[in-house]
């Protein structure tokens, strides 16, 4: 009566538990069992960026000060974050899922789909669930005892990532049209991936309360009132298990941030800091092998007021020296007196490089030529083992964060780990 | 807070290369000896790869039962170094 898919379930959502925490209890056998968390850089003030369940349990999760994590308790171990090892989870988890199926997608460094579309009969003709188990039990033999996976299958991915955090830690569920609608009737509007209170205060404006309420309303009324663009359609055809994700994007935009631990105005702090950020920039246009002709430079204030300028040049450029130029010409229209709390740049409107290209302008080509010579040395020695002598202050203060959102980055930032 | 100690020391090993087996566990030190005393290993808690440059560097994460320590084999100088340990009491306290 609603719809729904009666397509049989050909998704596999994995998705590793607390992945960063389970990672360093694999590692340390001491520590399993604990409440330990995960943090870039240990300091007094630090958060938690990933707590182990142990830690979720007495109320300590994503964003908890160690602080407050050690007023809940005392025995709270914080660790830094160590990037190679989370990587080497991430290969392991992307080696067993690839062995099921050559379309597999990894969402993010902990969480990855295997699409059996066209598979299942010739190469895996067994049901799901016995595929779920094996990956579980795969990656408890070959990586650690310690590893925990939660095995989502569905129709689409959206429900197949729904199964996989129905029941944490270490669940396998599968939702399909022969339950989706008590599945539904179990949750809250806010438990549905991709609903926060942002949506969700849309959705009650709308007389949206309940996920039923949601799966009742009409696409018109989704599309129209509700969300107001086709965003609407798609949620009606993602809550009935009607595959509206499997979409590549477009790679939009390059930067960096930063936040400074002491919020300061000084230019001879903060100078060599937004120097450092240009050349993190410059190496990941490089790696993505694309050209900018946009930058956009920003920053929050002590205040809590922000400030932005951004600005399209004629030509396209990639080199270190030509973003730090740009930018530092866009930095310096800001209110100087502010004092900065996080300040970024992004480049924008990219295109494919065009550095195979030799100019008729020689010092076009010297440009590219160090670059190129430069970007080579940091590869055989380590990043940023020859940088601008400006940028030296940065480095040894701006740390890399691990990128939760995406993998396109990763292989780089193990260079720099 | 964080019970890892730094050591960054270069230790003797003796390493066990088994012919079969899982592949995270085909290779993993036996024991070590540090600070005049022979540590032998128990478990294998994790061994995983990364890199100092072009460098390959291989850490093993290994326990004695009690203690955790992290040992990292350079690949290119065929070097073997105790760069930290967890001491297992200091979390159990």
């Amino acid at each position: 009566m609603y719809g729904i898919n009666h397509e049989n379930a050909q998704i596999i959502f994995c998705d590793l538990n607390s992945a960063f925490a389970m990672a360093e209890q694999q590692a340390h056998p001491s520590l399993r069992g604990r409440p330990i968390g995960i943090t870039n850089r240990l300091s007094r003030h630090c958060c938690v960026i990933a707590a182990s369940y142990e830690a979720k349990a007495l109320g300590i999760k994503v964003g908890t000060r160690l602080d407050e994590a050690l007023a809940l308790c005392p025995d709270f171990v914080m660790l830094e974050s160590d990037p190679p090892k989370y990587h080497h989870m991430y290969k392991q988890l992307a080696r067993i899922m690839k062995s099921y199926s050559p379309n597999i997608k990894m969402k993010s460094i902990d969480e990855g789909i295997i699409d059996f579309h066209g598979t299942t009969e010739i190469v895996n003709n067994r049901p799901l669930e016995e595929i779920g188990f094996e990956i579980k039990q795969r990656m408890k033999q070959e990586v650690g005892s310690w590893m925990k996976v939660n095995i989502g299958i569905a129709p689409n991915r959206f429900l197949a990532k729904q199964a996989a955090s129905w029941h944490k830690p270490d669940g396998l569920d599968r939702i399909d049209h022969r339950n989706l609608i008590n599945y539904y009737k179990s949750i809250e509007l806010t438990d549905l991936t991709g609903i926060a209170s942002h949506y969700e205060a849309r959705l009650n404006a709308a007389g949206i309360f309940t996920p039923m309420d949601f799966l009742q309303a009409s696409s018109d009324t989704l599309r129209r009132i509700v969300f107001k663009s086709v965003v609407g359609d798609d949620w009606y055809q993602r809550l009935r298990g009607y595959e509206v994700d499997n979409v590549t994007t477009k790679l939009g935009n390059v930067g960096r941030q930063w936040v400074l631990k002491t919020p300061s105005a000084d230019d001879n702090f903060i100078l060599p800091c937004f120097q450092y950020l240009c050349e993190t920039t410059g190496k990941k246009l490089r790696y993505q092998g694309v050209d900018t002709r946009g930058i956009l430079v920003w920053a929050h204030f002590r205040t809590g007021e922000s400030w932005y300028v951004r600005r399209m040049f004629k030509t396209t450029f990639f080199t270190d020296a030509d973003i730090y130029a740009r930018a530092l010409y866009l930095f310096n229209q800001r209110p100087k007196h502010m004092v900065i709390q996080s300040m970024g740049i992004t480049c924008y409107q990219l295109t494919p490089s065009a550095r195979n290209q030799i100019s008729l302008l020689d010092e076009v080509n010297k440009d590219e030529w160090l670059t190129t010579a430069v970007d080579e040395i940091n590869e055989q020695y380590g990043t940023f083992k020859i940088f601008s002598a400006n940028a030296l202050l940065g480095t040894q203060i701006v740390k890399q964060k691990i990128p939760f959102g995406g993998t396109k980055y990763f292989e780089l930032l193990l260079k720099q780990a | 807070m964080d019970p890892t100690i730094e050591i960054k020391q270069r230790v003797d090993v003796v390493v066990v290369y088994k012919k079969h087996g899982d592949l995270a566990s085909l290779c993993m030190p036996y024991k070590m000896r540090f600070r005049g005393q022979e540590i032998e290993f128990v478990e294998l808690g994790l061994r995983h790869q990364t890199v100092a440059g072009k460098r390959m560097i291989h850490v093993f994460d290994m326990s004695d039962g009690v203690n955790d320590y992290r040992l990292e084999f350079d690949a290119e100088t065929l070097t073997w170094t105790l760069v930290a340990m967890i001491e297992g009491n200091y979390v159990r306290d």
